[in-house]
């Protein structure tokens, strides 16, 4: 297994704004999250669902997935979590965590990877919280079984992990239940609980979807300065192509189970090749603030 | 919806089932090979040509008594039904409609009415007012309306927050177009889930008095009477209990059977579960055949 | 803040403003658990507008809405639709009003603004039903709606279970049409949609602008309207904050919630600057 990171991602990530930031982690040699021709197939059906996905994650580095539902972005999150549905099998391809290639994990070798190399967050934040034990201890549980540390400082370092995520009275908010925080605040929560073993991946599925907007640049924001402050590699998925924009240095563009476009962010925004990437970028330049934008700089 | 029901094979056999007891009720009596009060020297006769289940003690053809007792256990156990949903049915989706006052009187009303066990209820009845079965019937009726109004409030309630309701209103849908076009579809399954399980109730209730011999007076024949009385003769006829405890089962059996089939295919699930079964359905015929792809 | 009154509308004659609200005041609750939902909003339509009301949850702008269509009671203020106050209007009144289709609302979700045991056509056909028109007449009707929104009449025979997500949206979109209101309140219309349906929804709004109609657009995302309206009102906290035409507010926001607002909306163009300037409007708006 790779060896640990040498500083936590909330000591790196606890600088304040008005120090210079410290410089993100050299590249290390072995990518953080390594796809290869990926492959899931329903063995039930036995079709194919995802037809050949591959990128490679570094650290510091941020990859986005644009597509609708059914266009197998989750499916792929899922796989390289390990929690594909039953019977929806890797049958091509590998995926390698930070080196390590993830057909070769016993079920135990997973559980310890999960949280510790590779995390998630996902849409609908309210669903993965139990609505009544209270918020705070739920991430110090995590702390405590992944770094095996006692209940007091199990605690701190979950209060701790609540201000990392910016949440403004993290005492407070340790001790609120789920149906007490707004959906911005409950996705931090997860967010915390999500970074609290330090993983080196954070995968992030349509994480801000169902939030307002001022909440969804909060977050992004959040994931922004993770990635900038502790090195976290980030996998953003989404079906809006701009939430891609703002924080990705590569983009795929996924549909059907195909990846029909990818590239640097740049190239697939203003140099886009196929016909859905072009219908995405022109929904927002014919329908969205683009178009306003546009308009101001031509006058 | 009814399609629906008829397409799960144990909807078609409890149908089939309450539908012989049904008739049973109507033609029973006119069917009787022999007098159902005809005593005769023959006591307690074992089943022959003549006497289909035998006689009982008093040399009566048990066959034509079971038959002729058919009618008041069909007609008491509807008479619980019908008063159960009539008085349970209506303020239960009127309660939604009709302001806080007449809401908060009617679940009080309710809340009472479970409290009250109606067994003693209809027993306590029968003792006030005298012999005759209907008087406890229409009592059992009002004590188990409770289910009903609850099945048709909550009904009503979901439909009455829905988007789609709004759209009515916004469109200028008074409560009676509402309550016609949108709720009362959505009403009828689980009404009609209620009025199975409470057919089934009706029959224990209606077997239980007879059998305590409570509201009719002997010799009127009845489910629960032969019962009791094939009891006391246990010895001499073993086989006797049998043919009025089967049929008391076959018939409470068959409501709740029914109850499940309409609980099953009701509301969006039971679509698909329909679907799917026919589909697996269609499936395996075809592969029995050799062909694929199946019928449409 | 103190109301706002819309810039931009000099040119707007009274006898064409569709909607016109006035310090509108609508209070949730009672007594101890009393919320004020909208606090002295104004606002006013012209025919032919399309009108973004912008705001996050909690804001007031589905509250807007609700109270325009007669669903809330107004505290304190004056709304007046086509014409009539409808401010103080009972049941009976709003009925009447409402029977004659001059104002109509299309739901966010269209899987839940449809009944799922009428066909999509017994939808459609509602309202009509409800002015009194006769059933034949009612269908011909539904049909011409249902072509302009490129929906085949067969699939008006189907269940709303059986349509696709966009088709379902078309036929909200076609029931609330179906009278030839003067305003239709759209409340995110397409946010439950994917790409290629949501386009196809906001074609439809921009030719509903074209016919004459006066759109409210609520959406709690300023990027979702840009394209389609031509003034916008920013609610935050129940109050109206800003207003002005769609050019003005993205680029000179005034009002520290539109600079986040605007900050905030997703675009094309990357960048990491707007960053500190949204943590400095955050902590401005929650000092």
């Amino acid at each position: 297994m790779t060896p640990p990171s040498e500083h936590s991602v909330l000591e790196r990530s606890e600088t304040t704004t008005g120090e210079t930031p410290p410089t993100p982690p050299a590249p290390s040699e072995v990518p953080a999250l390594s796809l290869r021709d990926v492959r899931i197939t329903n063995r039930v059906t036995g079709e194919e669902i995802v037809h050949g996905v591959a990128f490679e994650l570094s650290r510091g580095r941020v990859v986005g997935i644009v597509g609708e539902s059914g266009s197998g972005k989750t499916l792929t999150c899922r796989a390289a979590l390990g929690i594909l549905p039953p019977r929806i099998e890797l049958t091509g391809g590998s995926i390698h965590l930070a080196g390590t290639d993830i057909a070769t994990l016993t079920p135990r070798e997973w559980t310890a990877v999960r949280g510790s190399t590779v995390s998630a967050v996902f849409q609908d934040p309210a669903s993965y919280l139990n609505p009544s034990i209270k918020v705070g201890p739920q991430i110090a549980e995590v702390v405590r079984v992944k770094k095996r540390v006692g209940r007091r400082e199990a605690r701190d370092r979950a209060v701790e992990l609540l201000q990392a995520v910016h949440l403004r009275r993290p005492e407070v908010v340790y001790g609120q239940y789920a149906y007490e925080l707004s959906g911005g605040m409950l996705q931090r929560v997860l967010i915390a609980a999500a970074i609290a073993a330090d993983p080196q991946v954070l995968i992030a599925d349509e994480a801000t979807t169902a939030l307002d907007v001022t909440v969804q640049a909060e977050i992004l924001d959040l994931l922004a300065s993770l990635q900038e402050r502790a090195g976290l590699a980030l996998v953003v998925v989404s079906h809006d192509l701009a939430v891609v924009a703002q924080l990705c240095d590569e983009v795929l563009v996924m549909r059907e189970g195909q990846v029909v476009e990818q590239g640097p962010t740049s190239e697939v925004l203003y140099h886009p090749r196929h016909d859905y990437t072009r219908l995405l970028v022109a929904e927002h330049e014919q329908y969205g603030l683009d178009k306003v934008l546009a308009r101001v700089d031509a006058s | 919806m009814v399609r629906r029901v008829w397409a799960i094979p144990s909807a078609r056999i409890s149908l089939a089932v309450l539908a012989a007891v049904l008739l049973l009720a109507a033609l029973g009596p006119m069917l009787a090979p022999q007098e159902p009060l005809a005593t005769s020297a023959n006591t307690l006769a074992s089943p022959s040509w003549q006497h289909w289940l035998g006689t009982d003690a008093l040399g009566r053809d048990v066959f034509s008594r079971l038959l002729d007792g058919s009618r008041i256990s069909v007609v008491g156990s509807l008479e619980v039904v019908l008063i159960a949903l009539v008085v349970g049915a209506i303020p239960g989706i009127l309660s939604v409609y009709f302001g806080r006052a007449f809401e908060w009187t009617s679940l009080r009303l309710v809340d009472t009415l479970v409290a009250l066990p109606f067994l003693l209820f209809a027993v306590a009845v029968t003792a006030l007012l005298g012999n005759g079965i209907t008087q406890a019937m229409v009592v059992t009726g009002v004590l188990v309306s409770p289910l009903f109004y609850r099945v048709s409030r909550a009904a009503t309630l979901a439909v009455a927050r829905s988007h789609y309701v709004e759209a009515a209103i916004i469109a200028g849908a008074s409560v009676g177009w509402i309550v016609r076009r949108h709720v009362w579809v959505k009403v009828l399954p689980p009404i009609a889930v209620a009025f199975a399980q409470t057919l089934g109730v009706g029959f224990v209730i209606v077997s239980s008095l007879t059998f305590l011999g409570i509201g009719v007076q002997p010799p009127q024949p009845t489910w629960g009477g032969l019962l009791a009385t094939s009891l006391a003769y246990l010895s001499y006829q073993p086989w006797a209990p049998l043919a009025p405890a089967l049929l008391i089962m076959a018939t409470v059996w068959a409501s709740n059977l029914l109850a499940d089939a309409i609980r099953d295919v009701s509301g969006e699930a039971g679509q698909s579960l329909v679907d799917e079964r026919r589909a697996a359905a269609n499936r395996i015929d075809s592969s029995a055949i050799g062909r694929p792809g199946g019928h449409a | 803040m103190t109301a706002v009154e819309l810039a931009g509308v000099a040119d707007v004659s009274a006898d064409r403003t569709v909607l016109e609200v006035t310090g509108l005041d609508v209070h949730y609750g009672l007594r101890r658990r009393r919320r004020q939902a909208l606090d002295g909003v104004s606002l006013r339509v012209a025919a032919g507008e399309t009108v973004g009301v912008i705001g996050e949850t909690g804001s007031g702008k589905s509250t807007l809405a609700r109270a325009v269509l007669g669903l809330v009671p107004a505290s304190a203020g004056r709304i007046v639709v086509g014409g009539e106050d409808v401010t103080r209007y009972g049941r009976r009144q709003w009925r009447a009003l409402r029977r004659r289709g001059v104002v109509q609302y299309v739901f966010q979700d269209p899987l839940r603004s449809l009944d799922p045991d009428l066909t999509a056509g017994e939808s459609v056909v509602e309202p009509l039903l409800l002015q009194g028109i006769s059933r034949s007449e009612a269908l011909v009707r539904a049909r011409t709606y249902a072509s302009r929104l490129h929906l085949e009449h067969d699939l008006l025979d189907r269940l709303p279970a059986q349509l696709s997500g966009g088709q379902r949206q078309r036929v909200a979109v076609a029931r609330a049409l179906v009278t030839d209101p003067s305003l239709v309140i759209l409340d995110e219309p397409a946010s439950a949609l994917d790409s290629a349906n949501r386009v196809q929804v906001l074609e439809i709004v921009k030719d509903l602008c074209a016919a004459g109609v006066a759109l409210v657009f609520i959406s709690h995302d300023l990027g979702s309207v840009a394209g389609v309206a031509d003034r916008v009102a920013v609610l935050y906290q129940g109050q109206l904050v800003e207003a002005g035409s769609v050019k003005d507010v993205i680029t000179d926001p005034q009002h520290p919630y539109t600079r986040l607002l605007v900050r905030s909306a997703p675009t094309l163009r990357t960048g990491s600057a707007d960053r500190t300037e949204r943590a400095a409007l955050r902590a401005l708006l929650n000092a």
